[in-house]
């Protein structure tokens, strides 16, 4: 099963204060540990929200905010997505993580294809599976 | 640039809500649309906080939370990974998304970083170990 690991938001990482080294180094070995179990399929850390937007869809309209974002700790800063065999698994990586007191990181399951019951039609199935090929491919 | 596009949840997906066959096939064929134009590099959906959990941090100890979770407007329903030429890309890409969600919804766009936004605190030792992680999971520049 796939999961997703979200890394909530401080008021550093909002602020834009970049990890310290000890952290980027520690951050680095532990990542590389989780390639070689092989449970990291990708991770990526984000910029403040202060660089993104957001777009609310009601009807046909789209109105787009800019940020920041006020909400901090809900907002998110990084994530992985994982392979593991269970959820527990992931539970017990997420634990060696390097995160310092008071971090938050939430573990999400991801949906498969077989959640989808008969909505996802044998057609809309290859079409889906089309896709996250041509997407792997893009991702390199 | 790379970007994440995040869905966000609403009370009908943590519900468990299951996506009607008309979204199902309208997500489905915006999704080819953003393959086919080599922007989509990765996306999935998220199942319901009440199948998830919070692990906290605090010195040695590690306290885990069984969602589901409360501020459900804050949580992620799901999301892409995205390469564009700019933010002003994206937010065009995002306009012609279908609404994820049978009522009102919103989607967050969200810039990645790259290793070079780290600067001085990239130690050669650092960029190496990258560069080593980016061949083995692809994706990051």
């Amino acid at each position: 099963m796939r999961v997703m690991v979200l890394v909530k938001a401080s008021k550093d990482s909002e602020a834009g204060i970049m990890p310290s080294e000890d952290l980027l180094t520690r951050m680095g070995s532990y990542n590389e540990e989780l390639v070689k179990a092989g449970i990291m399929l990708a991770g990526d850390g984000l910029h403040p929200s202060a660089k993104g937007i957001r777009m609310r869809f009601s009807g046909s309209e789209r109105a787009i905010t800019d940020g920041p974002f006020a909400e901090t700790k809900e907002l998110l800063c990084g994530f992985w997505i994982w392979q593991v065999k269970s959820f527990y698994e992931a539970v017990e990586w997420l634990k060696r993580a390097p995160f310092d007191d008071g971090a938050e990181i939430e573990l999400r399951r991801i949906f498969e294809m077989e959640d989808f019951g008969e909505a996802l039609t044998p057609e809309l199935r290859e079409q889906e599976e089309r896709i996250q090929a041509a997407a792997a491919k893009l991702a390199g | 640039m790379r970007f994440m596009v995040m869905v966000k949840a609403t009370q009908d997906s943590e519900a468990g809500a299951p996506p009607t066959q008309e979204l199902l096939e309208a997500m489905m064929a915006y999704n080819e649309e953003l393959v086919k134009a080599g922007i989509m590099k990765g996306g999935d959906g998220l199942q319901p906080s009440s199948k998830g959990a919070r692990v906290q941090f605090d010195g040695a100890k590690r306290a885990v939370v069984d969602g589901p979770f409360a501020e459900t407007k804050e949580l992620v329903a799901g999301y892409w990974l995205w390469e564009c030429a700019s933010l002003d890309e994206a937010i065009a890409w995002v306009k012609r998304c279908p609404n994820p969600m049978p009522g009102p919804s919103e989607i967050e766009i969200r810039p990645l970083f790259a290793l070079a936004d780290f600067g001085e605190i990239v130690t050669p030792e650092t960029s190496a170990q990258w560069d080593r992680l980016k061949a083995e999971v692809g994706g990051q520049d």
